[in-house]
């Protein structure tokens, strides 16, 4: 199974939903929501975003060596052969 | 306390500022040829967070779009934020959150996010595709 790490906001609708669909599939993930995170972790957050080509938009999703940004359970699906 | 959240010299509620909110962006984003989401729980949902972003923030952000206390950034996610991401939006249909869309939107579920970068890959594409 690969590994999911999602960056978030607790303010995201879509966030919530993301996670909710990882929940239903029982797929373990770990996540941070960016607003409540410590100055350090935003930082670190906000290079990983740019790193990868990225704007600071939310779910900022990671499946193995991949990258989703935004609510796209297709990609989800797909990435992890669901 | 921002004064905008005093009215009469008295606190304003998060539900009169949201209906607030509500009638300055009818005004703003339709001239621009967007609406409000169809979807009204999502754009209660969105507006209430918008409030509570302003209270502590003192501007109705995007809910879905990280701050960085930079003021160049940040204030181009005050919402409405459509001006500042016109392609952007306009490629999805739809604001990043999504509480607004084109007004030729009928169905918001069958819109997609689309990331910058998928965005500005898929216009590589189409001009390396161009005779």
């Amino acid at each position: 199974m690969k590994k999911v790490v999602m960056y978030t906001l607790s303010t995201c609708p879509w966030c919530m939903r993301a996670k909710k669909f990882f929940r239903e599939h029982d797929i373990p993930f770990e996540y941070i929501d960016y607003d409540k995170a410590d100055r350090e972790t935003q930082q670190a957050i906000r290079e990983d975003c740019l790193s990868h080509g990225e704007q600071m938009s939310f779910p900022f999703v990671k499946i193995g060596d991949d990258v989703v940004v935004g609510y796209n359970l297709n990609k989800y699906a797909q990435l992890l052969g669901l | 306390m921002r004064s905008y959240w005093v009215c009469d010299g008295e606190k304003m509620d998060t539900g009169k500022r949201k209906e607030q909110l509500k009638v300055m962006y009818q005004r703003v984003v339709d001239p621009l040829g967007y609406k409000f989401s169809p979807d009204e729980e999502i754009v209660d949902f969105l507006l209430e967070q918008e409030v509570q972003l302003e209270k502590e923030k003192g501007n109705p952000f995007c809910p879905c779009q990280g701050l960085t206390g930079e003021r160049d950034h940040d204030m181009k996610l005050v919402c409405p934020c459509i001006p500042f991401h016109r392609e952007h939006y306009d490629a999805m249909k739809r604001c990043w959150c999504g509480l607004f869309v084109h007004k030729s939107v009928d169905d918001p579920y069958e819109l997609q996010q689309i990331s910058l970068k998928d965005l500005e890959e898929s216009k590589n594409k189409k001009k390396k595709e161009r005779p």
